[in-house]
């Protein structure tokens, strides 16, 4: 999956990732700094990206007040 | 007229009958206590309705038949009055509701106890809500202040849903079947929502009738798509919500229900990042204290093997020292150089002289 058509979900999850990878034992503190900044940055962009979405609303046609 | 009477068959009296009635009361709603009630082989319903002075029977189905009655609950039928070939009035009954609140209690009492009893509310059968939605159905009256709170909500705390909307009435005697039209409206498409919302604001315990309807009560608890319901008031307690997986107190806790709060999920965000930075600041101090104890150490070691070299040093150099022919003079022995044999000259060393002599006399020890 390309880094543009990562749903918010999709980052959430790879944030929740990078906290866990600095809790367990394959923390390194050689690594650490470069995932601290790709967890800076998946921040920035699930804010931007929740900021911009909207719900697409609509009202079915199908009219239900007798069977058809 | 009087003196020429109109004359008629028995059935055609009857025929003229129910057309004048049809033509003058089309339908009647008519109020009274319920008394000998009875369901025929599980199929006809006979009941009659009675005030102080008059009893009239009624006749429905038992699929019309939407919520248990009880002999002394006082209803009110929507009614076609017929005269039947046997020549008996009767009320051939559209619908009917309680009217009242006692006969309102009381016919939802009888109504949960059954629902209950068919284990309809237990918790086993509540299904969770996916926690951020993506395809969401919507059941509620798209005019009612409840839909527009609800909407508002949901727009404010989330965004990128496809929200479907079924507009149906949400009050009155056609609701329930409108809803329950739309409840399989939604179930049958080939993509199911995730999540089924039905909302509908507050309103008196008459209008939200509608949500204790039996057949909209099964249609609930018989949806294949997980279903959230928020209906009146906090203090509103219908069976619709008490079937549903999950229950709102109100069309805006519905909202709230449905989707995380945006700003929440973005300060969480934030906050996860900012709390590796803090870690990452941790793990750099604990590294650099771990490296500064293990140069300490070395260090220690390193001059704790200095000092066992140097000591060993001197303890040789003392030695050494003590090997001196220099310190043997220091002693008062001489060192005598050449050969010990008779008429032989040698050279005798003091601390301070050196002096020749001639060997003359050699003896054996």
């Amino acid at each position: 999956m390309s880094e543009v058509s990562k749903t918010v979900q999709e980052k959430l999850s790879e944030l929740s990732e990078l906290v866990a990878w600095f809790q367990s034992a394959a923390f390194k503190l050689e690594d650490a700094f470069d995932k601290f900044k790709q967890a800076e940055a998946l921040a920035e962009e699930i804010e931007k990206d929740l900021t911009k979405l909207k719900n697409d609303i609509k009202v079915v046609k199908k009219k239900f007040d007798a069977e058809n | 007229m009087e003196n020429n009477p109109l004359q008629l068959s028995v059935s055609e009296f009857v025929a003229l009958t129910n057309q004048t009635l049809e033509y003058a009361y089309p339908t009647v709603s008519v109020v009274g206590e319920v008394t000998e009630f009875r369901i025929s082989q599980g199929k006809w319903v006979s009941f009659k309705l009675k005030d102080s002075e008059a009893v009239i029977g009624c006749f429905l189905t038992t699929y019309q038949l939407r919520m248990p009655v009880e002999d002394g609950m006082k209803l009110l039928v929507v009614a076609n009055p017929r005269l039947n070939n046997k020549g008996f009035f009767s009320l051939n009954v559209r619908s009917m509701k309680p009217v009242g609140e006692g006969s309102i209690k009381k016919g939802f009492e009888l109504l949960k106890a059954k629902l209950e009893a068919e284990g309809l509310f237990a918790p086993e059968r509540k299904r969770r809500l996916p926690r951020v939605p993506q395809h969401v159905a919507v059941i509620a009256s798209t005019e009612s202040a409840g839909y527009v709170d609800f909407c508002k909500i949901i727009n404010e705390r989330w965004g990128g849903m496809s929200v479907e909307v079924a507009h149906t009435q949400v009050q009155g005697a056609p609701a329930p079947d409108q809803m329950i039209r739309a409840i399989r409206y939604f179930n049958s498409l080939e993509v199911l929502p995730e999540v089924l919302v039905i909302v509908r604001g507050g309103g008196s315990a008459e209008d939200l009738m509608a949500f204790n309807d039996e057949p909209l009560a099964r249609a609930i608890a018989e949806s294949r798509i997980p279903t959230l319901v928020g209906v009146g008031h906090e203090v509103d307690n219908t069976l619709a919500d008490m079937v549903a997986d999950v229950r709102a107190a109100t069309p805006t806790n519905a909202a709230e229900i449905l989707v995380p709060d945006r700003n929440e999920i973005i300060r969480a965000a934030h906050q996860q990042a900012a709390s590796l930075g803090h870690q990452l600041v941790q793990s750099i101090d604990e590294y650099s204290a771990r490296t500064k104890e293990q140069l300490e150490a070395a260090f220690r070691r390193i001059r704790e093997k200095l000092d066992e070299n140097f000591e060993r040093l001197a303890t040789l150099r003392l030695a050494t020292a003590q090997l001196n022919p220099e310190n043997v003079l220091k002693r008062g022995y001489a060192l005598l150089r050449g050969d010990v044999k008779l008429g032989a000259t040698v050279e005798i060393e003091t601390l301070h002289e050196i002096a020749t002599a001639e060997v003359k006399n050699v003896r054996s020890k």
